[in-house]
């Protein structure tokens, strides 16, 4: 019975490769060589890409990391003594509230720095920006 | 930028054996990119040439539309030329070649997918006894080649390119950048679908030519 199936699903993989092996193939279209030839062309003629200025963002790109390096050095200075006095507790929200001015000034450097780092960004870049 | 869709598509014709040019253009593909990266654009022109009918017909075989898989050759020859550079000499030219247009196909026709129905919406070839033979063999086929591009795109493509590749599972699993053995297994899947699609195919293609056999002996009497 197994045997007649094998035999079965043979016969069928006989008919779907027939099918699917013999298939007519396209000729493309006369004009698809010169089609083709002319975009290459195209391409071949246009502008090289601007590349980006690495020598102009390198500095940018080093201070960057020399930030967070410090920050995850120091962040594991100060982490590791911690580490030993680990202990749960719940959080102090009301002390947070408490300060209210102080968040805010955090706040109001944050977004000095962001837009200080954008201005230089946009100086760097060449001045085309939106404002 | 999307190429011009042309209005005159391209013709048919029985045979075309790309794997018998893939073996014996290799040098000649070698001399070209050699001469593309030395500067030479036009050098690019006996790459296309060599290398049209293949790819138009894979991009068929990917999207059953002829203006589409012209669009689709195009992309791939410039996306050939754009990354000749990238080609590492590993392997054959046409290797490099036929993977990098199976990635165009395949991405495009993610982001465009062809109109198809599931699996098992596609339809059944009608009855061979009611029609002619030859007419009822016709369907039967359309409808198989149909229901290929209606498999879940995990088995589309392995039967696509085995079938391209002219059975040869090395050439499909090189193209798909898969390992044979999961080629194999994918296929043995996709046909298994087929099959259980068509159950009566084997009878009915037994039927008409039978039938074919009967009509010409009666022709020759």
């Amino acid at each position: 019975m197994k045997q007649t199936r094998t035999h079965y699903s043979d016969a069928q993989n006989n008919v779907i490769d027939r099918i699917l092996a013999t298939e007519d193939a396209l000729v493309p279209s006369s004009g698809f060589l010169a089609s083709v030839m002319e975009r290459v062309r195209e391409e071949a003629a246009a502008p090289a890409p601007i590349p980006f200025p690495w020598k102009r963002a390198l500095p940018g790109a080093i201070v960057i990391a020399g930030m967070l390096g410090a920050g995850a050095f120091e962040l594991v200075r100060e982490g590791l003594p911690a580490a030993g006095e680990f202990a749960l507790t719940t959080p102090h929200l009301s002390v947070a509230m408490e300060q209210p001015l102080e968040q805010a000034g955090w706040v109001a450097l944050a977004l000095g720095v962001s837009v200080f780092s954008w201005l230089v960004s946009k100086r760097l870049a060449g001045g085309s920006g939106l404002l | 930028m999307q190429p011009e869709r042309r209005r005159t598509g391209p013709t048919v014709c029985r045979g075309a054996n790309h794997s018998m040019t893939t073996t014996t253009h290799a040098a000649e593909d070698l001399a070209d990119v050699d001469s593309v990266l030395a500067g030479d654009v036009q050098a690019f022109e006996g790459i296309v040439r060599r290398w049209q009918a293949p790819l138009v017909n894979m991009a068929w075989r990917y999207c059953r539309d002829r203006g589409r898989a012209e669009e689709l050759a195009q992309e791939a020859f410039l996306r050939a030329w754009r990354g000749l550079a990238s080609w590492r000499r590993d392997s054959s030219f046409s290797t490099w070649l036929f993977a990098l247009a199976a990635n165009v196909y395949r991405s495009d026709l993610k982001r465009f997918p062809t109109v198809t129905v599931p699996v098992d919406e596609a339809p059944e070839p009608s009855r061979p006894a009611t029609q002619h033979h030859a007419l009822a063999a016709q369907q039967s086929t359309d409808s198989v080649r149909r229901a290929v591009l209606a498999l879940p795109s995990r088995y589309r493509e392995p039967v696509i390119l085995f079938y391209f590749h002219e059975m040869d599972v090395a050439a499909a699993a090189r193209t798909m950048g898969l390992p044979e053995g999961t080629l194999k297994a994918r296929l043995s899947r996709a046909r298994a679908l087929l099959r259980s699609r068509f159950p009566h195919l084997e009878s009915e293609h037994a039927a008409m030519e039978f039938g074919d056999l009967k009509t010409g002996k009666e022709a020759g009497q």
